[in-house]
């Protein structure tokens, strides 16, 4: 019982999070075109070890809000950082 | 052997800029020694241009192919392959880095810069094919009839969530932005094939559903969700 209590808990957790994502960050944030642009500043920051979210705030808040650029900053992250090896 | 491998490089891929590149506008920005090499060779003339044009083309194609590859469990290829792919890409990509050489601030390596354009190129090469036969719904009906298997009191809730959003989304956003919000942020379609759905740019469809999310949040009384996650 325990455990289907816990297995619903992880559903509904999960939905809310679905539910919450899809109304986007609530701060301020780059459009498409200026992610783009600064991108590579960013992930270059993230290879150094830096704390790119901090130092670029509205281009971490349009990663959150913007699938497609998420999936190019985690793409592009992981190929520098393969190439820096 | 498809029409893609047949033209590999080193033959021109694609329509390559002019032999004799224009005039750096203003001041050249302090660069990394790799990134000045790289730009050096690129604003130059002859076999020094080529051949840096080649090597460029190489990291785009390593860039693409790596993109492809890693994303490769959502390809259903049919008579093509990730490498033909990764040179469409990378195809694309070179024109796109050529063409915007001046723009390169030295923000970063010139070839993380470059990378990211051969990124792009193949994230939305493998969106489109993904998508090709795959319905792009503008209807939000199956994701408000949708429910999770959740405890009586949760569905409960979930309910009630769920009527609220669909009221917002029918009441207070306008119809473009029902129609983006509905299948980026409730479908899941990717922003490229809405965009290319409606005839805009891809930051034009991105401002349309920022705005609707904006209003959504404001109807609902919620803070920005992705932020507290």
């Amino acid at each position: 019982m325990l455990n289907r209590l816990r297995r619903f808990r992880r559903r509904e957790e999960r939905w809310q999070a679905t539910f919450l994502r899809m109304l986007g960050p609530e701060e301020p944030e780059l459009g498409c075109d200026e992610c783009f642009a600064q991108l590579d500043r960013f992930v270059e920051l993230e290879a150094a070890g830096v704390d790119a979210a901090e130092a670029m705030p509205e281009l971490a808040a349009h990663l959150r809000g913007c699938g497609a650029c998420r999936e190019e900053h985690e793409d592009l992250l992981a190929f520098v950082r393969e190439r820096g090896q | 052997m498809t029409g893609r491998e047949a033209r590999a490089w080193p033959l021109p891929p694609v329509a390559v800029p002019a032999a004799e590149p224009e005039p750096w506008p203003g001041p050249r920005p302090l660069l990394d020694p790799d990134s000045r090499a790289w730009i050096a060779a690129l604003s130059g003339t002859g076999a020094t241009r080529e051949q840096a044009v080649a090597r460029l083309h190489a990291l785009l194609v390593r860039a693409a192919r790596f993109q492809l590859s890693r994303r490769a469990s959502r390809l259903r290829l049919r008579g093509e392959s990730v490498a033909d792919l990764a040179t469409e890409a990378a195809d694309d990509a070179l024109v796109s880095v050529l063409a915007h050489l001046h723009d390169f601030r030295g923000a970063s390596r010139f070839t993380t810069w470059a990378s990211k354009f051969a990124i792009l190129e193949a994230s939305v090469v493998l969106r489109r094919r993904v998508w090709k036969e795959r319905e792009v719904t503008l209807d939000g009906d199956a994701f408000f009839e949708a429910t999770p298997a959740l405890a009586d009191e949760e569905k409960r809730e979930h309910r009630e969530l769920l009527e609220s959003l669909r009221v917002a989304v029918a009441e207070v956003l306008s119809d473009r932005q029902r129609e983006v919000f509905v299948a980026v942020a409730l479908n899941g379609v990717p922003i490229d094939l809405v965009a290319d759905r409606l005839g805009a740019t891809r930051g034009a469809v991105y401002k349309m559903l920022h705005d609707a999310r904006r209003k959504l949040r404001t109807h609902l009384e919620l803070p920005g969700g992705a932020a507290t996650l």
